[in-house]
């Protein structure tokens, strides 16, 4: 099978000389089609430098990149817009929607960017906010919404434009406990049903539990990993 | 839609900033028109009185005359010459003129004068030298009981020769032909002030000064004047395709015959760009300065855009639509209170405190324009500085590297 994200020797270091760090030092993951994995360490440890990586959201010093074979490191800033938009749905820990757009907009936004025709953009976004418990409050803006509520919002519009991964930094981790599981349940089902591929980034050993294959980061490096019968 | 949306919501989030640069703009709006409109007013003002009481839209000389007039470069003055030039597309009226100088003598005293020779009925109807009589009367045709040819005199000849009404005019100067010219002439009246530009002009009927000069059916130019002094470069084509079969004559604009007056209009047109300059650097300032916050403070959010898909493209245009969008409502904003203010500029206008003199033309109260260019031009400019100077914070917006600008966050 044909990894979704592949990368090799990926390196990320900060500063110069003695203040150097090392936050991702030699990184060999792969991540196939439909599986629900997540990054695990400590704060510190890599994680989500190795999203932001895999998300080309930053430039690695060395090593490569690859979203089905072809390296991402080497794209233009208009062509890796572009990767982002078609192939990544991000989740970030803060929401990170857009304050002045409603849910449904917010949803809406990144298909608008794929050029995608105002009927089926609206079609699409109705049914993914049903997907994850927002009917009726599609016209709500993120100000209006608990933090849950804009998180299911995240979801949606990371998976509304049916990207090939779904990253998500610490999903959980502005959420109190029961709504985390919550959402995190959603992100399973919608796993399981719609074959969505997911990357999370966690260190909370509950939300661990849900996975179906860890990934341990330490210092910046894969220290191990652990497949689970999802 | 969704991004003019996104656009539109955008400026309204920091109400009071957004205000504040709207009135910045606003205010510079209303500035730059009703400057334009009472600058370009009073340029219109001047440079119509000036060619209507002076040159004329366009003259018609003999090749060379404009260059250095001279007694003996002339142009036909006859009946038949002045219906085939009424006939020229565009021609609204025609006054044939002489032009020279002489000595004019009162009853002690000598002082040197230019002489206009006019046609009686053409000039009234074409200049304002009837309405500039200001004590006595307008010229007569013909002479009169005693033989006298009449003649209007500037008020600093009147001074300077203690002339008053009915008193004897003596002229000495050359004709045409070579010989000594000297007549005497009936004072019946004395035009504008001491300060006027026809202040040392001695004006005769065309036939005394033909007469006085020796050029029977000649003057030294027919002055032109079409419906607007815009379109004199056009007059001045159509009388030189008339005038194709005549190689010794042509017609010049007026720009051409007073260059020194057209080149003063210019430079006071581009002195006043002074005034608009610093206009638009503080609408600069203003809007600079809003823009370079909001995207400073929305630097985490335009990394999560980038994150998200929004290429380095869109949010450069997303920046400067903000912008353009606060430019045209401070514009229309700026229309619905500067339309009544200029429209009574326009209007009514407003008496100098002074009476100003500007190339000869004494003006004692200005007025403002009203058409289409005084109201585009300001907010053309408005908008183009409002988008111009979104480019720079725009450009910093679209460069941002997403993992960078979402630390901000």
């Amino acid at each position: 099978m044909k990894p979704v994200i592949e990368t090799r020797e990926l390196c990320r270091f900060y500063g110069a000389g003695d203040t150097l760090v090392k936050a991702l030092d030699d990184v060999n993951i792969r991540i196939d089609p439909g599986e629900f994995t997540a990054i695990v360490g400590p704060s510190g440890s890599g994680k989500s430098t190795l999203l932001q990586q895999i998300g080309g959201l930053d430039i690695p010093n060395h090593g490569k990149v690859l979203l089905k074979d072809k390296p991402i490191s080497e794209m233009s800033g208009k062509e890796l817009s572009d990767f982002r938009r078609d192939h990544i749905g991000f989740i970030f820990q803060a929401y990170n929607l857009i304050p002045v757009l409603s849910a449904a907009e917010n949803c809406e936004y990144i298909m608008l960017l794929q050029g995608i025709p105002a009927a089926e953009r609206r079609e699409r976004v109705l049914s993914m906010l049903a997907q994850v418990g927002l009917e009726g409050r599609e016209d709500r803006l993120p100000g209006q919404l608990s933090g849950g509520q804009q998180q299911r919002v995240a979801v949606a519009r990371a998976m509304v434009s049916q990207p090939d991964i779904i990253l998500a930094d610490e999903p959980t981790a502005n959420l109190d406990s029961q709504t985390g599981m919550e959402l995190l349940d959603m992100m399973h089902d919608l796993n399981r049903n719609e074959g969505m591929t997911f990357v999370f980034s966690t260190h909370d050993p509950k939300i661990m539990e849900r996975a179906s294959r860890l990934i341990y980061v330490e210092d910046g490096k894969v220290i191990r990993e652990e497949t689970r019968n999802g | 839609m969704l991004m003019l949306k996104l656009a539109f919501r955008n400026i309204l989030r920091n109400k009071r900033r957004t205000i504040l640069t709207m009135l910045s703009m606003f205010g510079g709006y209303v500035l730059l028109t009703l400057s334009i409109s009472v600058q370009n007013g009073s340029y219109v003002q001047v440079i119509d009185f000036f060619t209507r009481d002076s040159t004329g839209h366009a003259q018609i000389s003999e090749v060379g005359y404009q260059d250095k007039p001279t007694l003996y470069k002339s142009v036909p003055e006859t009946t038949d010459f002045y219906q085939q030039l009424m006939q020229v597309d565009g021609v609204q009226r025609a006054t044939p003129r002489i032009v020279s100088s002489a000595l004019a003598y009162g009853e002690t005293k000598s002082f040197p004068v230019q002489v206009i020779g006019v046609d009686v009925e053409k000039e009234a109807r074409m200049s304002f030298l009837e309405e500039k009589v200001k004590t006595g009367q307008y010229l007569e045709v013909g002479p009169d009981s005693d033989g006298y040819y009449s003649a209007l005199i500037g008020a600093a000849v009147a001074r300077q020769l203690s002339l008053e009404m009915g008193d004897e005019l003596i002229l000495i100067s050359q004709g045409a032909d070579g010989s000594m010219a000297n007549d005497l002439y009936r004072v019946v009246g004395v035009v504008g002030s001491t300060e006027g530009a026809e202040a040392r002009n001695v004006y005769l009927p065309l036939a005394a000064a033909q007469s006085f000069f020796v050029m029977p059916e000649q003057a030294h130019y027919w002055a032109v004047l079409t419906s607007d002094y815009e379109r004199s470069d056009q007059l001045s084509q159509r009388l030189n395709s008339w005038l194709d079969g005549d190689s010794e004559l042509e017609a010049v604009t007026w720009k051409v015959v007073s260059k020194e007056f057209y080149e003063t209009m210019k430079a006071d047109v581009e002195g006043g760009y002074v005034a608009y300059y610093i206009i638009i650097f503080l609408v600069c300032i203003g809007v600079l300065n809003t823009v370079l916050m909001s995207v400073l403070e929305r630097t985490g959010e335009f990394g999560v855009l980038k994150a998200i898909g929004t290429s380095p493209g869109r949010v450069f245009t997303l920046i400067v639509t903000e912008t353009l969008m606060l430019a045209v409502l401070s514009c229309l904003a700026g229309l619905i209170v500067a339309m009544p203010i200029n429209y009574y500029l326009a209007a009514v206008g407003f008496v100098l405190p002074e009476p100003m003199e500007v190339s000869g033309v004494i003006m004692s109260h200005m007025k403002g324009l009203w058409d289409v260019k005084t109201f585009m031009e300001p907010a053309l400019i408005v908008i183009g500085s409002a988008a111009l100077i979104s480019l720079f914070p725009a450009r910093r917006a679209a460069k941002i590297v997403p993992v960078d600008a979402m630390r901000s966050l």
